[in-house]
């Protein structure tokens, strides 16, 4: 991995188009600016891993793995047996 | 015109032209350029999000709307200046789904929805505080317990 150490202001250049700018650091915080091409997509880190495992996890899924036929979503105010109706 | 591709899960899938949904970034961490939407499971909300190019790749998708009653997509702004999509109003929306052998453990993925407009499709980052990655699709959500 390369290492380098900037100061507020300066600025990393990757390939010709994306810049990242340190734009100022704060006690444990650095605030960073990135400049890139619209087509690179760019995520926060711990964002990117925790969808790319939802992604993942949802496309281990199995042909049969979907409920066949629908579901009620269950209600929890639904009583076991409902009280008589006066009529 | 039609389009058949393979896939591991239901064989040999013919589908029109029209209904190829283009990915021009793939989907986060699993690629594929282009796909579609498959209806194994009429009537139960579940669509498979299939791959035309890789026969292995397939997701289980469902609208958030569908089972999310509160359900709403804020687009980050780096995702709002990549797919040139500033509202989600008119797109078709999708989350991820998280299939159990129980049902009622099923979770969507509300924290990184598809995006799907004029054959294009985008999975972008919804910035709403309330998306969880992992939401159950078939339990009462915790406000509109509240709420109710």
């Amino acid at each position: 991995m390369l290492i380098l150490t900037r100061r507020p202001g300066e600025r990393v250049v990757i390939g010709d188009e994306i810049l990242v700018t340190v734009m100022g650091v704060s006690g444990h915080t650095v605030r960073l600016g990135i400049a890139a091409p619209s087509g690179v997509p760019i995520y926060r880190e711990e964002i990117w891993l925790a969808v790319k495992e939802e992604n993942r996890a949802a496309a281990a899924a199995a042909a049969d793995a979907l409920p066949a036929a629908p579901l009620e979503t269950p209600t929890e105010d639904s009583p076991e047996d409902p009280p008589p109706v006066d009529s | 015109m039609s389009v058949t591709f393979q896939s591991i899960r239901f064989g040999t899938v013919e589908i029109e032209a029209q209904d190829v949904i283009e990915f021009p970034f793939g989907l986060i961490g699993l690629g594929g350029l282009r796909y579609t939407l498959i209806d194994r499971n009429p009537g139960t909300g579940f669509l498979w999000l299939h791959a035309v190019d890789d026969p292995a790749l397939a997701l289980p998708v469902v609208s958030p709307f569908q089972f999310f009653s509160t359900f709403s997509l804020q687009i980050a702004p780096e995702d709002r200046e990549r797919t040139g999509i500033e509202d989600a109003t008119g797109a078709q929306l999708y989350v991820t789904v998280r299939a159990t052998p129980n049902p009622l453990d099923i979770t969507a993925n509300l924290r990184a929805p598809l995006v799907i407009q004029e054959g294009r499709g985008y999975q972008v980052i919804n910035t709403n505080e309330d998306a969880p990655l992992q939401a159950p699709l078939f339990a009462l959500p915790a406000q509109s317990r509240i709420a109710s």
